[in-house]
């Protein structure tokens, strides 16, 4: 039955959980408000990064301070290749590409996740890769629950690096330009804003937070070919309950479904506990595709 | 051109080539690669069933492997628990995957592009994961084993190849019929469809009947070859397959699907002797035909064959 | 004689703005109405709830002396009420005769009727020799001309044309406009919306001018285009 000792472990982990869910879900949301496509490859850059993070840590004994801005590092400029290579088509020229935008994008998307995990599958080997711990302690107490120390070191990293996206999207010049292009590309490029520039600035932001949550976990769960499989579906349906495209929104849902799925995964059905997410992505956008908080008009 | 013209051409050159691909046994019985051709027989069923929805309806569905998944539980757990003999078998399991088809296309009829895609990623994900984890009913991932059909290589070769072609022959009527322009028309623009006074709800939800049923029959009958019936069917993995030999032979055409299904597959077969980089090179061709070629290799082959004729238009 | 199209109360609003202010009109079998009025004045909102697209918040529509406010743009079309968009839309992956079918086909005829009416409709808007052509590949005036052409695959009792004649070449201005005429003189009804005085002017026996969601004037073109509030409207608007 649920204590009290249990609810105050189970929310706390859960909203550990959350945290992490949202540095891949803040990623996928910006690509969504500006490019107006789910990257399916989402997945491939929390990958990439777990990969970066363990190989220059553990083989070439990077110190862990470079090894975690090496794998965001290695994540944007991978998000960078991809976005100047293949999403320029999607909006270069906007009037005679109409038809095959959004088939164009699931596509593309969806090949380069098969292509990446593939790759290093035969690349690197599709054994688990065994990544260095980010310190030392292995069992923290934070308030009412024992959490493991990796977690929590993972957890303030997070922390840390959502702080500063959520400032640098507040106040920054780059920050305005990406909401000014989400809410109106062409009339944003007309006001003088690079909009090609700010997709590529989104592009390598996301892949580069998606890399950092692959790195910063991979000491948790190790780093293998299709490790990003199951991350990348928890952001689908974070941005879909966030309301497509919205920052603060996929931020919130994040820390909800940690919590929902920790809770019902004791409360509900452990064996169905991957399903519950995947419904209510449906049920969301079939009935509510504006998301729990509605900012946005409808786009279906 | 008319597109009449351009179906006919590609029917015809769509049975030439199975007539040629029928002819395999004589050459050769070695039950590998009759075993390779009878997978690829497999895809091109679920992918011309694909290309219904996504090349020719313009709904870019990612559930197909998950309806070869249902059509082949279907036949499977039909066995098992009440001992059907195959053929019922394969109509039980063609009958549940369409009527899940009909249901859910009803359903995501509003739902365009990326929401489309998600949803039906997501119904994939749980159909797959119910299969998995309904260890009483299924056995989970150890799979139902099913009672072999047929033993001879040779007969389960020409059974999937009438199958085959049993499919395209079917879509054939279908397309060249008024199916086929408003199908067309919805795919181009649902609201100036609409305004033509065509019935959008019908004829999508009808489409995405079909192809899953078409889906689930090419699953169930799958079944009966493989003699066993694993949620890995309904993998996203498949499903990428799918859409990757579609866009490699060329979207929105009849025959794009089959070159598509027989060249992936059977290439992939032969270059698995050399280190298994297949996966590898069909991504990277796919992400390269989406980007600079996208009618497929159907597409170069018709611009290639009549370039004057053409030179002012796009290819078929 | 009982009006084909009995427009009775009907009235929209879009949060607080009301784009359509409890307007009233009738249209006789065989008329050819021009709808004016200058940009915001609600013609559209108004043809979009004819048509089916949007749904009135007030005020209901008659078809043949039936109700048709709830029904879809495709029920609508099946009872004879065509619809041709502001922006034009057609089927730019299909080639030109084909679009011309879909319509034809979705209204019962049988395919050697659709293809000798799509052919004839070709011949007579001039784009015969654009047939085989995708019809994305034709040029603006082109895809108007096909999208007009779209309307009349079956013959219409009623058809709403919405600036037909807006940013195209004056050739295809008069291939539509003799199009109209003679199907005019053959009893067709039309609604057709225009920025295009002298062309209402030459067309339309009976105009509506509508400004800010109101009916201001119906009645003789010349004398709804002398109306006072008509010209204030128009003046006062354009600051002209």
């Amino acid at each position: 039955m649920l204590t009290g000792a249990l609810a105050a472990d189970l929310a706390v982990n859960g909203l550990v959980t959350g945290l992490f869910y949202g540095l891949m879900a803040i990623g996928l949301a910006l690509i969504f408000g500006v490019l107006r496509i789910v990257n399916f490859a989402h997945g491939e850059f929390y990958m990439v990064g777990a990969y970066a993070y363990t190989i220059v840590a553990a083989r070439l004994g990077v110190p862990l301070v470079l090894a975690l801005p090496t794998a965001f590092l290695f994540g944007a400029a991978l998000g960078w290749v991809v976005e100047r290579t293949l999403m320029r088509p999607l909006y270069a020229n906007i009037g005679s590409w109409g038809l095959m935008r959004d088939e164009y994008a699931v596509i593309v998307t969806f090949a380069l996740s098969l292509l990446l995990v593939n790759f290093v599958d035969k690349a690197i080997g599709p054994y688990a890769f065994r990544a260095p711990a980010l310190i030392s302690a292995s069992r923290v107490v934070v308030g009412p629950a024992l959490m493991s120390g990796q977690k929590v070191a993972a957890a303030l990293v997070t922390l840390a690096v959502l702080a500063l996206i959520a400032f640098f999207l507040r106040f920054s010049y780059w920050g305005r330009a990406v909401r000014a292009v989400s809410q109106n590309r062409l009339g944003a490029s007309l006001a003088g804003i690079d909009a090609t520039a700010v997709s590529s600035l989104v592009f390598s932001l996301a892949g580069g937070l998606a890399a950092l949550a692959g790195a910063l976990l991979s000491p948790i769960i190790n780093a293998s070919p299709d490790v990003g499989a199951f991350p990348a579906i928890k952001s689908y349906v974070i941005v879909v309950l966030g309301g497509m495209g919205s920052i603060p929104g996929a931020f919130i849902a994040s820390l909800l479904l940690g919590i929902v799925e920790s809770f019902g995964a004791v409360l509900v059905s452990y064996q169905y506990r991957d399903t519950f997410g995947l419904i209510l992505l449906i049920l969301f956008l079939l009935f509510r595709p504006q998301g729990l908080f509605g900012e946005r008009g409808r786009e279906v | 051109m008319s597109g009449d013209v351009r179906l006919r051409r590609e029917f015809i050159a769509t049975a030439l080539l199975l007539v040629l691909l029928a002819l395999v046994p004589l050459v050769t019985r070695d039950v590998y690669w009759l075993g390779v051709l009878v997978v690829s027989a497999y895809f091109a069923i679920l992918a011309s069933s694909w290309n219904l929805l996504a090349g020719f309806t313009g709904q870019f569905s990612l559930a197909p492997a998950a309806f070869a998944m249902i059509g082949a539980y279907g036949a499977a757990l039909s066995a098992a628990y009440y001992n059907v003999p195959p053929i019922v078998g394969l109509i039980i399991g063609t009958g549940v995957a369409g009527l899940i088809g009909l249901v859910l296309g009803r359903i995501v009829m509003r739902l365009r592009g990326p929401y489309l895609a998600l949803t039906t990623l997501s119904f994939a994900e749980i159909a797959r994961l119910v299969a998995s984890n309904s260890i009483n009913i299924t056995r989970g991932d150890l799979g139902l084993p099913l009672e072999p059909w047929f033993n001879d290589r040779v007969i389960w070769f020409y059974v999937f190849f009438g199958a085959l072609t049993f499919v395209i022959c079917g879509l054939y009527l279908l397309l060249r019929s008024k199916a086929g322009l408003f199908l067309e028309a919805i795919r181009d623009d649902e609201i100036a469809a609409a305004r033509s006074g065509v019935r959008i709800v019908f004829w999508k939800t009808a489409a995405f009947a079909i192809s899953s049923a078409a889906a689930g029959f090419a699953g169930a009958l799958y079944a009966y070859f493989a003699s066993l019936v694993t949620p890995e069917l309904g993998l996203v993995q498949q499903t990428g397959l799918v859409v990757s030999m579609t866009v490699i032979g060329g979207m929105g055409s009849l025959i794009g699907p089959v070159v598509g299904a027989f060249l992936v597959y059977v290439t992939s077969e032969w270059l698995r002797d050399v280190g298994g980089w297949q996966l590898v090179i069909f991504a990277a061709l796919v992400i390269m035909f989406a980007r600079l070629f996208r009618t497929g290799l159907w597409g170069l082959v018709t611009t290639a064959l009549a370039p004057r004729r053409r030179a002012a238009g796009r290819p078929a | 004689m009982s009006p084909l199209l009995s427009v009775q109360g009907v009235t929209k609003r879009f949060g607080g703005l009301v784009a359509v202010a409890d307007v009233s009109f009738d249209i006789a079998p065989g008329e050819l109405v021009g709808l004016i009025g200058p940009n915001g004045s609600g013609k559209t909102t108004l043809l979009n709830i004819m048509s089916g697209h949007l749904s009135g918040d007030q005020g209901r529509i008659l078809l043949d002396g039936e109700p048709c406010s709830g029904l879809k743009p495709q029920g609508l079309a099946r009872r004879g009420l065509m619809r041709m968009f502001q922006l034009t839309r057609i089927f730019p992956r299909m080639n030109v005769l084909d679009n011309l079918l879909v319509g034809g086909r979705a209204l019962g005829l049988a395919a050697d009727e659709a293809k000798t009416r799509a052919n004839a409709l070709l011949e007579e808007l001039q784009i015969a020799h654009v047939g085989h052509l995708d019809a994305g590949q034709l040029s603006g005036g082109q895809m108007k001309l096909l999208e007009f052409g779209c309307c009349f695959m079956r013959t219409p009792r009623l058809a709403l044309l919405d600036e037909p004649f807006a940013a195209i070449h004056p050739t295809m201005k008069e291939i539509m406009s003799r199009f109209i005429r003679a199907r005019h003189a053959e009893g067709q009804t039309f609604v057709l919306v225009s920025h295009d005085m002298p062309v209402i002017v030459e067309l339309c026996p009976r105009s509506i001018c509508m400004n800010a969601g109101r009916v201001l004037s119906d009645g003789a073109t010349s004398q709804v285009l002398a109306a006072p509030a008509v010209i204030e409207a128009y003046l006062g608007g354009a600051a002209a």
